[in-house]
């Protein structure tokens, strides 16, 4: 077993979902990713954990997809049930074979999937939010997101790892030290009304009194590195133009520009995509509203790569997401669909916290900070 | 491409052996090595219309389970997974090894401990089955590790594993498994009125008492491939000596040329030319491991050689297979062990079976059609 496996194992284990003695563990594995499941299941036995791996099959999905019935695509199998549920960790290494595996898929069977599984997405994030449940998904580098990102698999490798401070000589120190960072702009902006958000065709705002901003430290994600928070449902006002293509469900829409009255999107466009766009803002009435606001802070992610896990932790980006809100932000909005958007703001984008200049190509003022 | 005789294997499986039905709640399980027929079964389900879902393991976790978790991780039932067993009506198991040899260095005892907890899953899911509340079969996905175990390449080892299903292209496997059924249970039926069998061949002639014991067909339900039918023996019956040509295998490990000599329905004495030591210490396993719990005919001819897995040898068409160890509630069996192991006996060349005296058996071949009652 790799010394690199086992590392980045122990990283999962005993740093992002802390797993304690007698803790019921899930791992669920993309099949690429069966060394590091091995590796990771060895990790749990050694915190004292009872592990069990199922891996996943991109096949298995496409099957369900195209030979199922709509009771058969709703439904959640009880392993998956019982685990969120019940379970005390869940770790998800997510490997894809494929990004594009369901781009032909008719979206409405997507969406039948995605409703059915909503009330256990809604139940493990409560759980989650109560401290009932860790999990971590890590975006394991395979080929598919290596050729999404334009690039070898070993220069993907390189930028996943660097991401994740797997190269620092101590990665859970180095996550400890950036989540006392993302503290600072967590505790600012719980102080802050309002923001404003400006960029190229953007000028968006929103209220987040009174909401909380999650510090997103490598606990739920691997790679990490944002704060978030659920805006005030119905004060989102404005537009906004996403720099980088939107992704979901294997599909994509490019240059999507939103506007916002009293908190709903009212005009939605995108250069591709457009209709797939429109079809997934009317899907249910918490899918126009906006669910996320988050910033971008890992300053080791500089590029996009098409993978969304990287692509929202980009230093100097923020995102939204439409669709449904986050447990533990104060955020009430539901909805089948959660949708990151990324909005690049390194080139001379701004934030306004209640009028005042906050943020400026991408960085927060240092005075803003200290 | 997909090998269109996995394909028939799924159907026939989701078909004839599990009776998949709309609703049903349905689990597909298997090693990554599977992975086509675990697919393959899975479509055959959905079709079927049945709440479907596939638990694919990853090769090599119990070797290191076996090698770094403390007793109380070795001894661990999975909570998910005892609800699972509630939940299912309808489950596959699917054996396809990347090496049957895995565990074989493991410690004895920390193995034991492991399989202690997974048995106990196990015997729910036949509480279940036995109760009609649950369908289950097995069957085994070829592999290099199975082929090799078989000395064969994998090719050929895919044509004798196909077509002991009865899975090739030109065969109708869910006519063919009927008919297979139809046979087995004349036949079974037959020997219910059997008080005592003797068993001659080479080195053996053994009684074994089988009077008021029901006699089970294997008829493709529980397994595939099937084609036997057994029952468990009187407890206190067994007399005489038995020789076991092919080599026994017991969790990886053989023993060669096993002879048993038997009084009472007791093993009096054991011996073999290989593995001595550890055929003495299974039968020392419990009180029960030195009964017959099973004894059985194997009637796959389309299975006509030794491969090293049980789930083929003990149906080898002109075969008997014997047990050491816990026998069948089914069959109104009274011996209970940790231990159960099958022993095949070759029959092929020279063998008799007497029933009551009776010639009923002559190289490999019952003497006589079973009188078939057609529906």
């Amino acid at each position: 077993m790799s010394e690199r496996l086992a590392r980045l194992a122990d990283v999962l284990v005993g740093y992002s979902t802390g797993v304690r003695p007698g803790d019921i563990v899930r791992i669920y594995g993309g099949r690429p990713t069966t060394p590091l499941a091995r590796a990771v299941y060895r990790s749990v036995l050694r915190a004292g954990g009872f592990p069990t791996v199922e891996l996943t099959v991109d096949e298995t999905i496409e099957d369900l997809l195209a030979e199922g019935n709509d009771e058969q695509i709703g439904w959640v199998p009880p392993d998956l049930a019982w685990t969120l549920e019940h379970g005390d960790v869940m770790i998800v290494l997510d490997g894809p074979e494929n990004t594009k595996h369901l781009s032909r898929v008719d979206p409405a069977k997507m969406a039948v999937r995605a409703k059915g599984r909503e009330p256990y997405q809604a139940m493990y994030l409560e759980r989650s939010n109560r401290g009932e449940f860790r999990w971590v998904l890590w975006g394991s580098p395979t080929n598919a997101s290596a050729q999404d990102a334009g690039m070898s698999l070993e220069e993907f490798d390189a930028l996943v790892h660097g991401a994740a401070f797997l190269d620092s000589d101590d990665p859970i120190a180095a996550w400890r030290e950036f989540g006392e960072e993302l503290e600072r702009v967590g505790s600012f902006l719980e102080t802050v009304e309002e923001l404003r958000v400006v960029g190229e065709d953007t000028d968006l705002t929103f209220g987040v009194g009174g909401r909380t901003w999650i510090r997103a430290d490598g606990h739920s994600n691997l790679p990490d590195g944002e704060v978030f928070t659920g805006p005030v449902e119905d004060s989102v006002e404005g537009t906004i133009r996403f720099t980088f293509p939107a992704t979901i469900r294997g599909r994509v829409a490019e240059d999507v520009r939103l506007r916002f009255e009293d908190g709903e999107v009212v005009e939605a466009s995108a250069s591709t995509g457009g209709d797939f766009l429109r079809e997934m803002v009317g899907m249910d009435d918490g899918a126009r509203r906006a669910g996320e606001f988050a910033f971008g802070l890992n300053r080791a992610v500089t590029e996009y790569t098409g993978s969304l896990l990287l692509d929202e932790k980009i230093g100097g980006t923020v995102h939204l997401a439409l669709g449904r809100s986050i447990p533990g932000t104060g955020g009430e909005n539901g909805s089948a669909l959660h949708w990151d958007m990324v909005c690049d703001l390194r080139q001379g984008g701004e934030v306004y916290a209640d009028g005042q200049l906050v943020y400026r190509d991408g960085a927060f003022l240092e005075s803003v900070l200290a | 491409m997909r090998d269109l005789r996995v394909e028939k294997l799924a159907e026939l499986i989701a078909g004839y052996s599990l009776g998949l039905r709309e609703g049903q709640v349905f689990r597909v399980d298997g090693e990554e090595s599977a992975l086509p027929l675990i697919s393959a079964i899975y479509r055959a389900a959905l079709r079927r219309g049945a709440l479907a879902y596939t638990h694919t393991r990853a090769a090599g976790l119990d070797e290191i389970l076996l090698a770094e978790g403390t007793e109380e991780q070795l001894g661990h039932i999975s909570p998910a997974e005892v609800f699972q067993t509630e939940q299912l009506d309808a489950w596959a198991t699917l054996w396809s090894s990347s090496n049957t040899r895995a565990l074989t260095r493991a410690d004895p005892a920390r193995r034991q401990t492991h399989l202690a907890a997974h048995y106990r899953i196990v015997n729910r899911r036949w509480e279940r089955i036995s109760a009609g509340e649950l369908a289950w079969c097995g069957t085994l996905f070829p592999t290099q590790a199975h082929a090799q175990d078989a000395e064969m390449s994998l090719t050929q080892y895919e044509d004798f594993v196909y077509g002991a299903c009865h899975v090739r292209e030109e065969d109708d496997p869910i006519a063919h498994w009927e008919a297979v059924s139809e046979t087995l249970t004349a036949r079974a039926r037959q020997l219910e009125s059997v008080r005592e069998l003797r068993i001659v061949g080479p080195d053996t002639d053994l009684r074994v008492g089988v009077e008021g014991r029901p006699w089970i067909p294997s008829e493709g339900k529980h397994n595939m491939p099937d084609g036997e039918i057994f029952t468990s023996p009187l407890e206190t019956v067994t007399q005489g000596g038995i020789y076991f040509a092919f080599p026994s295998i017991f969790q990886g490990q053989e023993v060669e040329n096993v002879r048993l000599r038997f009084e009472d329905g007791r093993v009096v004495h054991a011996e073999a030319t290989s593995g001595e030591d550890y055929l003495r210490s299974l039968i020392g396993t419990d009180s029960g491991a030195a009964v017959l719990g099973e004894v059985a005919f194997g009637l796959n001819y389309e299975i006509d050689r030794f491969t090293r897995d049980i789930l083929f040898d003990e149906k080898i068409g002109g075969t008997m297979h014997v047990a050491l160890g816990g026998g069948f509630d089914e069959a109104l069996t009274q011996n209970k062990s940790d231990l159960h192991w099958d022993l095949i006996c070759d029959l092929r060349q020279e063998g008799e079976v007497y029933a009551d005296g009776e010639l009923v058996w002559k190289a490999g071949r019952f003497v006589t059609e079973p009188a078939v009652e057609r529906v």
